[in-house]
């Protein structure tokens, strides 16, 4: 039967056409916005992007988790979500309508050390959104209910979060892997006693303390045709003033745990997945050698089906969907980070191919896999970054953490520069050996196997 | 906003539809085969997107894994899906790397079964079976839509069981499968080509003929679309109790078919949905989330398919210390007097401006535009759709959308599918 397909495809096969060269890509650049200042200091970038209809605003504010009172950490994120929640002018119910009837997306979070307002909306309805938004950030009443509902939606979703493998081994690991002392120790958004413990006084209080335009900065992209942005810009956020100053968002470190490197089983009876997280200490986006070669070993070990993970674990094995590899940099240093789900039964050889994969990184990348890497980093650019939002985000990325307007373009000029040996440098020099380990998954499983592949001490916890 | 498009039809009956924009030196390929696991035979459930995965392990001239390494070596980001009504190969590439993009889909899509083995598909069979357990199974409600299907289609019916299929009919999958699926389902007479990017029509035509154009294989004859379902006439019900954090309800209601003499109907339906649960302002949301705060959210949405019937859902997750039978004939008293009073203007205008920004959104990617022109040109035969979307929802009327309401998401026509959490007894034991 087979014989009878083949020679249907065969046929095909005898007209086919000589394999194509790829034409070389011009130059590109990230587009650099337009730079001004508003009347209140406010910086804004604005980029005029033909085409893309719908407008991209993202603005940030210098707020810091570590600000946050210890006991009623979660705050912040509170705060931010309930901005266009009601406002003195609107009640929470007016403000949702006028949003969503001018086709209006807002949406506010927090990151380490910004409060980030993100808007989209039809160009057309620009000037009436950007009132809308500075009238968030500006007058936010935190009606008593609304404290309330979002406290305990919050607490709703803490447990969701706990039954997400994901996302349950992400808050393990940040326990392991930071010292106790550090805010990054800590969930973002709190836990269930310091949620529980917000009071609304507690929201108006850190609005009142730390919202301020002092140090904020607005990105602005789209279609800017025939739309006076400075002027609407000026009357809206430009116009935002408080009494309060900015207190300081200068990059902190997030100490390690003295005991970080080891390995830590979060355990869930019956689960037919292990959800694995190896992180380990990198540089951030300024250490002195250049970010370049960080997110082309990222793609090399685990950004791809073909990178070395995957070849591996996927491909050869069988083991996985897939396990991605990457950089997660924060203020100051970073998170090398390996994470995916495997088959219960394949967890302890996951494990071990995993770090033997990560150990043979330190005896040299192939030029065929450095060129595969720039290449794939340097030529999806153009791709990655031909929406309003995308360039807004980037914008506001490099804006937030005060990195150069140009550092999206010098990375990637850096980058078509390297060489093996670079790559190699930059591994050894700055990205620690010292692993920890979590897995969330069912620990009886594997938990003696695991402790014979000497990976450090294993500790069991509880779901 | 209009966005000018090209078509042509090779001889063969390969379809394509450019629509050139060199605002970016990219270009985006996507082809839709107009096979999904609605084709699906019993016991070869989850067949279709097993077969997808085969189609980046090499093919006549194209090695395993060559596929992805050759176009993300060129600076391209690209993948596959599979879904109940077809199956969709795309990449974005950078301008001058547009004929190696064809070149290789044109040898998977013509000479696949050249490479394919039983090693590849042991391989890809054992990576299908992790996807399942990541997104399905290992997941807190992970099977509720796989239950909403199932329960709201009968047995034997298209969308009755899901795209992932089941573990049993993943290890029945034979190499002889995988030849007749190909030799059956892809073939140019049965696919769609969208190109969208930095490129003109005549050269993309003249590249597709050019690579394309050898291809003879046929299709085997398409059958026609199953007869529509009508709304459910009672309420049916599956308990689930399970290791969950919190209740959560899943009203499934069927729809019109999205397409053909009820593409109206399916847009008003879905409408309907936006208004009741999509806005902050809506019932849904404004009642039973926001003043009485008896759910910690409630999502709506609408799905639409080809094969006689469409679904709409409503999921409610409960919040704590809430009845969940309570809420749900809560629920149920907001869709008896939506489907009784229909929407407000102001409802109708927000969920109007909202899908005009979710649409405008959407298009402003290369790699959806090019996504939503295949969508439309396989399985509705209407390209032009991206040009005529608002148009044709700035046509629905309130009045429409209260009929949509009245006919489909009245209480006694949903499926609810209750997740109830398992006390720390049942854990235990």
């Amino acid at each position: 039967m087979s014989d009878t397909s083949m020679s249907d495809t065969g046929a095909s096969t005898a007209s086919v056409q000589p394999r194509p060269e790829v034409r070389a890509p011009g130059e590109w650049n990230f587009p650099q916005p337009r730079e001004l200042v508003l009347p209140n200091g406010i910086r804004a970038l604005v980029h005029d992007v033909p085409g893309q209809y719908v407008i991209s605003v993202r603005a940030t504010v210098p707020v810091a988790l570590r600000h946050e009172p210890r006991e009623i950490e979660g705050v912040a994120w509170i705060m931010a979500r309930l901005l266009d929640e009601g406002t003195r002018t609107h009640s929470q119910r007016e403000l949702s309508e006028l949003l969503e009837r001018r086709g209006v997306a807002i949406g506010a979070g927090m990151s380490e050390a910004a409060l980030g307002v993100d808007m989209d909306v039809p160009q057309r309805n620009l000037e009436e959104a950007l009132a809308l938004l500075t009238e968030c950030l500006s007058e936010p009443v935190f009606a008593e209910t609304e404290v309330a509902r979002l406290t305990r939606t919050r607490l709703a979703e803490i447990e969701q979060e706990r039954a997400s493998a994901g996302r349950r081994a992400l808050k393990e690991w940040a326990k392991t892997y930071y010292d106790a002392s550090s805010r990054a120790s800590r969930p973002g958004s709190g836990t269930p006693d310091t949620v529980a413990a917000i009071t609304r006084q507690a929201v108006v209080d850190f609005h009142a303390e730390h919202v301020h335009p002092e140090g904020a900065t607005v990105v602005v992209a789209g279609d800017l045709t025939g739309v006076d942005v400075d002027a609407l810009l000026a009357g809206s956020l430009g116009a935002w003033t408080t009494s309060g100053r900015t207190a300081s968002v200068e990059p902190a470190p997030a100490p390690r745990a003295a005991d970080a490197a080891r390995v830590v089983l979060v355990d869930r009876p019956g689960s037919v997945q292990s959800e694995i997280l190896i992180g380990s200490p990198g540089p951030d986006r300024r250490v002195d050698s250049g970010w370049a070669p960080f997110p082309i070993l990222g793609y090399v070990i685990g950004g791809a089906p073909n990178a070395r993970i995957d070849e591996v674990l996927r491909e050869d094995k069988g083991y996985t969907y897939g396990i991605r590899a990457g950089f997660r940099p924060r203020q100051i240093g970073s998170a090398f980070t390996v994470s995916g789900s495997v088959r219960a039964d394949s967890t302890v050889d996951s494990l071990r191919l995993l770090t033997q994969i990560l150990g043979e990184v330190g005896t040299g990348l192939t030029e065929q896999e450095t060129r595969a890497g720039v290449d794939f980093m340097t030529l999806t650019a153009p791709g990655r970054y031909d929406t309003a939002d995308a360039i807004a985000d980037e914008t506001s990325g490099l804006a937030g953490d005060n990195l150069p307007l140009t550092f999206t373009s010098d990375v990637i000029a850096a980058m078509r520069e390297l060489t093996p040996a670079d790559l190699d440098a930059a591994w050894r020099e700055h990205v620690s050996q010292e692993r920890t380990i979590i897995v969330v998954g069912d620990a009886q499983l594997y938990r003696d196997e695991v402790e014979s592949l000497g990976l450090g001490p294993v500790t069991v916890v509880p779901n | 906003m209009h966005f000018t498009l090209e078509e042509h039809t090779l001889p063969n009956g390969l379809r394509v539809v450019v629509q050139p924009d060199d605002t970016t030196p990219t270009v985006t390929v996507n082809l839709w085969v107009g096979v999904g696991s609605r084709h699906e035979e019993a016991g070869r459930t989850g067949f279709a997107h097993l077969f997808e995965h085969l189609m980046f392990q090499g093919s006549a001239n194209v090695d395993n894994g060559e596929h992805f390494q050759a176009l993300m070596g060129v600076g391209g980001r690209l993948n596959a899906t599979t879904w109940f009504d077809r199956t969709n190969y795309f990449e974005t590439i950078p301008s001058g790397a547009l004929e190696l993009a064809l070149w290789l889909e044109a040898d998977r899509h013509a000479n696949l079964l050249a490479a394919v083995n039983q090693a590849n598909l042991d391989n890809q069979r054992d990576v299908v079976k992790e996807e399942k357990r990541q997104r399905y199974d290992n997941q807190p409600y992970g099977q509720a839509l796989s239950t909403v299907y199932a329960t709201i289609f009968p047995k034997g019916h298209p969308y009755h069981h899901p795209t992932i299929g089941s573990m049993e009919d993943l290890d029945a999958a034979s190499v002889q499968d995988v030849h007749d699926f190909f030799t059956t389902h892809y073939a140019p007479d049965n696919t769609v080509m969208a190109i969208v990017g930095d490129v003109t029509a005549e050269r993309a035509f003249a590249l597709v003929e050019q690579y394309f154009g050898h291809i003879t294989h046929k299709a085997a004859p398409r059958r026609g679309p199953v007869a529509p379902l009508p709304p459910l006439t009672e309420p049916v019900r599956v308990e689930v109790v399970d290791e969950v954090p919190n209740d959560r309800i899943h009203l499934a209601f069927r729809l019109p078919a999205e397409g053909g003499d009820t593409r109206r109907d399916f847009l008003a339906a879905s409408m309907a949905l936006d208004c009741l649960g999509g806005l902050s302002f809506s019932p849904l949301e404004q009642h039973l989330v926001l003043d009485e705060q008896v759910a910690n959210s409630i999502d709506v949405g609408a799905m639409g398919f080809v094969d006689g019937v469409s679904l709409g859902l409503v999921v409610a997750d409960v919040a704590e210390g809430v009845d969940t039978d309570e809420l749900e004939e809560q629920i149920c008293a907001e869709l008896t007097a939506f489907a009784d009073e229909g929407p407000t203007p102001e409802q109708m205008e927000a969920v109007r401006a909202q899908a005009e920004r979710g649409w405008l959104s959407a298009l402003a990617a290369k790699d959806e535009r090019a996504d939503i022109i295949g969508h439309y040109t396989c399985l509705h035969d209407d390209p032009e759709y991206i040009n005529t979307f608002l148009y044709r929802l700035a046509e629905i009327t309130p009045d429409d959308v209260r009929a949509a309401a009245d006919r489909w998401l009245r209480p006694q026509s949903r499926a609810a599918v209750v997740y109830r959490a398992a006390d720390e007894q049942e854990e235990v034991a």
